[in-house]
Formats: structure tokens, C-alpha cells, sequence
């Protein structure tokens, strides 16, 4: 049952990973990804918890889905409404001080739940109930997710939006020039980015039936953005793939006990230097369709 | 009996005196960002460093949990002694991150955001790497550490630990000689040559490589020194301390302005006496008070309290 398990935490790290490729796409380094997955996950804990009425309804001592969507769409509505609130100011930001600006949000976050009295503190909400009855229902859940958020970012490439988001990322001033919104543009990838880290975060919560303030730090900040500069950061089935290998990775390396953190530094460390645009670059998924032009005919748009 | 003026005067000093930690963490994000304009995230982890290589050399035993347990050095140096070598130490690490990487990244010219990767990289292998050694378990310098010098003085009637004052007086001291440093030396000066123009820098004879590698070990020995002070004046809370100080040092450092030494200062004493001056009530949200003023800055005035208005084409 745990290598179901593993894969539902895949899934999960491939969800955050797309949550922090969406603003770097635009050329936004924003690191609140694991503030607004926080949120996402305090939103299903409260509610299912402090809500006896709405568990109550589930059938079998399930915990019912139509609960599980109800919380979704309250953690997104919570989201991006902060994400638009904060979003005009700080998207302002450039470079390392969006950076620094996002992690001294995420910090923000962490400490009010730590101290508040509605978050059970340092301990944390317990006991949050289980709308599946084993991981094989999370695996369906989150391979839905992740699914939906793939033919989301992978439609969104080809938009008049994404084609945008792109374009900031190579000139801001020309693509301003070009008549685009560039505020507006960037806005719509950070809020997007946003609803993602909290949907994300309401099946975590489920998931690891219980939700703390050490959900979502510093810490989370930076393997998130690890893996996106791992996968690649201009197309989205690189950030899918690092989150998914990263996550795994320190599980795949147990049987090397206690060097698996170091081996994990060394993959960050390393990686940057050894493929610095990612693993997955728009050219090398090119490549492979010239390579394979049977598939590519019926691929995902990659002409020759 | 305390009064209301005395307990103020207390806040002061300690406010001061984490404040001065502060700022010798960002003086150290500072020289490197000064120089390449690049962030170092080991920064941390070197604190860290400077803090295990201090106790192990003023004659501390490892605990049980490391792959080093009961080891011990066979000397006792003292505590001053030990916290230069240490600082040593940590700067030798900080050129072995710069070499591995920083120098690799720098020699393609990539983009800043993957030194920012690669550095964390460098600083979580590090960081385990003695969490691996020497076991998560938290470590005290004793208090007798600083010799003959009194464990504390009364100043205008508040308490104020020795090792506070030389926090202190270590920060002010290198704000003074490192400004009067890279303002009035060659060296110095040949150091913010390659900040302003790598490659003008280059053609006029200076070895930018030489320039970057400087800038990395004094940065690595002031995060060590750094690390030391605050293992006596606190304590080391397991191998990832560095890395809460390190965040809150890059706070600081934009909070002061990027790139700016008495900026870093100012900094560093803004948060401190900011953290201080929560009631202790509310002493949970202390962290919260410092990222909540550095939010407030960045949004108002994101240059910084004494940075440089950068001309922006957008």
C-alpha cells in the first residue's frame, strides 16, 4: 500500500511544481506556492472537522465527496482572493525582491497559524476524515487533478494568454509595446498559480489526515521551485515531470539511509549546471517528435 | 525592582544585540550580491558550520546520534581562538560552494535564478552533512567560555549579557573596517570595479576570479563568526539553525537595501529592535512582526531603506 502512497505524494509534488511553473513561465520567480497550499489545507481540515453535520453525511463513515468539491471550491475562492488582493502590489516586485517578497508572505502565513487559536497551534488539526477508504482513492483523485491541471497549463501554451505569459518572460518591454496587459497577464498567472497550490493542499490535508503549520514553509518553497528548475520551466510537462521524479526521489533513495538528504542537495546542486534550462526544453520535445513522427502525429500540437 | 525605563533599556540592548547578528549575516549576503549580484542561500548553512567547528574546538564532545558520536578534539582552545579558526573554516567552505556552485554557472553566463538553486543545493548538502556527522541534537557553548570577562554588566540599570555586547561590538566593527575597506584599498577597490564591470574590470589587470573568490571566503568567515557568537550567546539548536537565520538575514538585507553595507546594518537593527519590542505576549508573532515590516518595505519603497533607485526601463 505504501508505493500507492508514494504516488499519491507524486502527484501531489507534479500539482505544486505546475503551481510554481505558471508565474515562472511569465517570468515571475514567486515562491508563495506553499502559502496558498497551506491555506488549501487548513480550509478542508476546519471545515471537516469543525463541521460534524457535513461528515455526518457521508455514507459508510466516508467522508462525501460532494464535501470534498465544497471545500475545494471554498480554499480556491479563499486563493485567489488573497491572490488578487496581494497580487497588484507585490507583481510590481522584480526578480530576487518578488522572490524575497513572496517567502517573507509564506513566513507571514506560517506564523499566524502556528499562534493562532483556529489552527490548533504547533500540534495541528487532527483526525480529518477520509473521503476514501485507502490510498488507491487518492491515487484516482489526484491523477484526476493532476490531469485536469496538465490539459489546463497545456491548452493554456497555445492561447493568446500563455503565448503572452511568454512572451513577458523574454521582454516585458516589448511585449508592452505589443499593446499586451502586462500587469493583467502576470496577475492571471499568479492567481492561477494560487488555486492550484490550494486545491492541492485540500486533498494533502485528506490525504495526510492531519494539518500543521510546518505544511507549507520555507522549506516547501524551495523543493517546489526544485523541482520546476529540475523538469524545465517553459513547457509544463517539465515541472510535472521534476515533481514527480523529486518527490519520489528521496523514497527511491531510502535504502541509502541517511545520505539521502545530501544525495537530494547534490541533484539541486548539480542539476543547474548540468542542464540549465531543465530537463524538458519546447527543442528537446521537438526533437523527440521529428524522432518519433508516427506519434507526433496525433501529439499535442508539436509541428515539424 | 525594574521601572518602566530600565525594562525599555533592556529591550534596547537585546534588540541591539540580535539586530547586530542580523546585520553580520546580511554584510555577508552583501559582499557576494555586491560582487556577482547574485544571492549565495549557503550563507546559512556556513553559520551553521561556524557554529559546529566552534564547538568542537574549544573542546566539545559530539553527542550520540552522529556518525561521529563521543568523538571529541584532543585540544581546548580558547573560545576566541576557536571562533577565528572557525571563521576560517567556514570561509574555506565558502570557497569550495563558490567553486562548485557558483563558478561553474558564472562561467556560462546563466541566469540568476539557478545560482539561487545550485547555492541551496550546496547549502542542504552541507547542513545534513553534519546533521549525518554530529546527530540533530542541540549543542551549548558553556558559559564560562569567555574567560575572566564578567557573564554580564549592569548598564544604566539593565542587565546586558557580555557576549550581547560583543555582538555588538563584532558588527560595529565590521561595518567600520570592511566600509573603510572596499572604500579606501586597492583591494577594495578593485572589488567594486568587478561589481560595477566584470570585463572593464578585467582588461584594466584586475582577476575578477581572485576578486569573486575574496568576496566568498570573507562572506564565509562572517557567517561562521556569526554562527559562533550566537552558539555562546544562545545555543545551537540542531544543524538547521543557520538556515532560520539566513532567511531572516536575507530580510534584513533587502529590508536595509541590496547591496548597500550600512543598509545591511540598518537592517539588521530595525528587525531586531522591531522583534524586541513585541510585548511578551505576543511573542509567538515575533517572527511574523519582522517578514510583516519587510512585506511593507518591499511594497513602498522596494529599493530598500538606503538602497540605490535602480532606473528601470519597464
Amino acid at each position: 500500500m505504501s508505493d500507492l502512497s508514494l504516488l499519491v505524494q507524486m502527484g501531489l509534488g507534479a500539482l505544486l511544481a505546475l503551481s510554481v511553473y505558471l508565474p515562472l513561465r511569465c517570468g515571475q520567480l514567486s515562491l508563495a506556492t506553499p502559502g496558498f497550499y497551506a491555506i488549501g489545507g487548513y480550509v478542508a481540515a476546519l471545515l471537516s472537522t469543525r463541521w460534524p453535520a457535513l461528515a455526518a453525511a457521508g455514507a459508510g463513515g466516508l467522508y462525501p465527496l460532494p464535501a470534498l468539491l465544497l471545500e475545494m471550491v471554498l480554499a480556491v475562492g479563499l486563493a485567489v482572493g488573497l491572490a488578487l488582493l496581494i497580487g497588484r502590489p507585490v507583481l510590481k516586485l522584480r526578480g530576487i525582491y518578488l522572490a524575497i517578497a513572496t517567502i517573507a508572505l509564506v513566513e507571514i502565513l506560517r506564523v499566524v497559524n502556528l499562534n493562532a487559536g483556529w489552527s490548533g497551534g504547533a500540534v495541528g488539526i487532527f483526525a480529518i476524515p477520509q473521503p476514501f477508504d485507502g490510498p488507491g482513492g487518492y491515487l484516482v483523485c489526484t491523477a484526476l487533478l493532476l490531469a485536469l491541471c496538465c490539459w489546463f497549463c497545456a491548452r493554456l501554451e497555445q492561447t493568446r494568454l500563455g503565448r503572452a505569459m511568454a512572451a513577458i518572460r523574454e521582454d516585458e518591454l516589448a511585449t508592452r509595446c505589443m499593446g499586451v496587459p502586462t500587469a493583467q497577464v502576470a496577475l492571471s498567472a499568479f492567481v492561477l498559480s494560487a488555486a492550484i497550490a490550494a486545491l492541492t493542499g485540500v486533498v494533502a490535508a485528506h490525504f495526510l489526515n492531519t494539518w500543521n503549520a510546518r505544511q507549507g514553509g520555507f522549506d516547501a518553497s524551495i523543493t517546489t521551485l526544485a523541482f520546476v528548475v529540475f523538469g524545465g520551466s517553459r513547457t509544463w510537462l517539465g515541472p510535472v515531470l521534476g515533481g514527480l521524479v523529486l518527490t519520489a526521489l528521496p523514497e527511491l533513495l531510502r535504502p541509502v539511509g541517511d545520505l539521502r538528504l545530501i544525495v537530494f542537495g547534490l541533484v539541486i546542486l548539480v542539476g543547474p549546471i548540468l542542464a540549465p534550462q531543465g530537463l524538458i526544453t519546447p527543442e528537446r520535445l521537438a526533437a523527440l517528435a521529428r524522432a518519433f513522427p508516427a506519434r507526433a502525429a496525433g501529439g499535442n500540437g508539436v509541428r515539424r | 525592582m525594574s521601572s518602566g525605563v530600565e525594562h525599555l533599556l533592556q529591550v534596547l540592548f537585546n534588540g541591539l544585540a540580535s539586530g547586530a547578528v542580523y546585520a553580520l549575516f546580511a554584510l555577508g549576503y552583501t559582499l557576494v550580491f555586491s560582487v556577482l549580484g547574485v544571492i549565495n542561500f549557503a550563507q546559512g548553512a556556513l553559520f551553521t558550520l561556524g557554529a559546529y567547528f566552534t564547538y568542537l574546538l574549544i573542546g566539545g564532545a559530539v553527542g550520540s546520534n552522529g556518525a561521529l558520536a563521543g568523538f571529541q578534539l584532543p585540544l581546548a582552545l580558547p573560545f576566541w581562538l576557536a571562533l577565528l579558526l572557525a571563521g576560517a573554516g567556514a570561509a574555506g567552505m565558502g570557497l569550495l560552494v563558490e567553486a562548485t556552485a557558483f563558478a561553474p554557472l558564472r562561467q556560462r553566463r546563466a541566469e540568476p535564478l539557478l545560482f539561487l538553486i545550485s547555492s541551496l543545493g550546496a547549502g542542504v548538502v552541507i547542513v545534513n552533512g553534519v546533521q549525518l556527522l554530529m546527530g540533530a541534537e542541540s549543542y551549548s557553548i558553556p558559559a564560562g567560555s569567555l574567560g575572566r570577562l564578567p557573564a554580564a554588566v549592569l548598564i544604566g540599570g539593565a542587565q546586558v549579557r557580555t557576549v550581547q555586547l560583543l555582538l555588538m561590538a563584532v558588527a560595529a566593527v565590521v561595518l567600520v573596517v570592511l566600509t573603510l575597506w572596499l572604500e579606501g584599498s586597492r583591494l577594495g577597490k578593485a572589488l567594486q570595479a568587478v561589481s560595477e564591470d566584470p570585463v572593464t574590470a578585467r582588461l584594466l589587470g584586475i582577476d575578477a576570479g581572485a576578486m569573486i573568490r575574496l568576496a566568498f571566503a570573507l562572506s564565509g568567515f562572517l557567517a561562521g563568526v556569526a554562527g559562533g557568537l550566537v552558539a555562546l550567546s544562545v545555543s545551537i539548536a540542531g544543524p538547521y539553525f543557520g538556515i532560520g537565520f539566513g532567511l531572516k538575514g536575507l530580510g534584513v538585507l533587502v529590508l536595509g537595501g541590496l547591496g548597500s553595507v550600512p543598509g545591511a546594518m540598518l537592517g539588521g537593527l530595525v528587525v531586531g529592535l522591531a522583534e524586541a519590542l513585541v510585548p511578551a505576549e505576543f511573542s509567538g508573532y515575533k517572527d511574523g512582526v519582522a517578514y510583516g515590516f519587510l512585506f511593507l518595505v518591499l511594497l513602498l519603497r522596494p529599493r530598500g531603506l538606503l538602497g540605490k533607485a535602480t532606473v528601470s526601463k519597464v
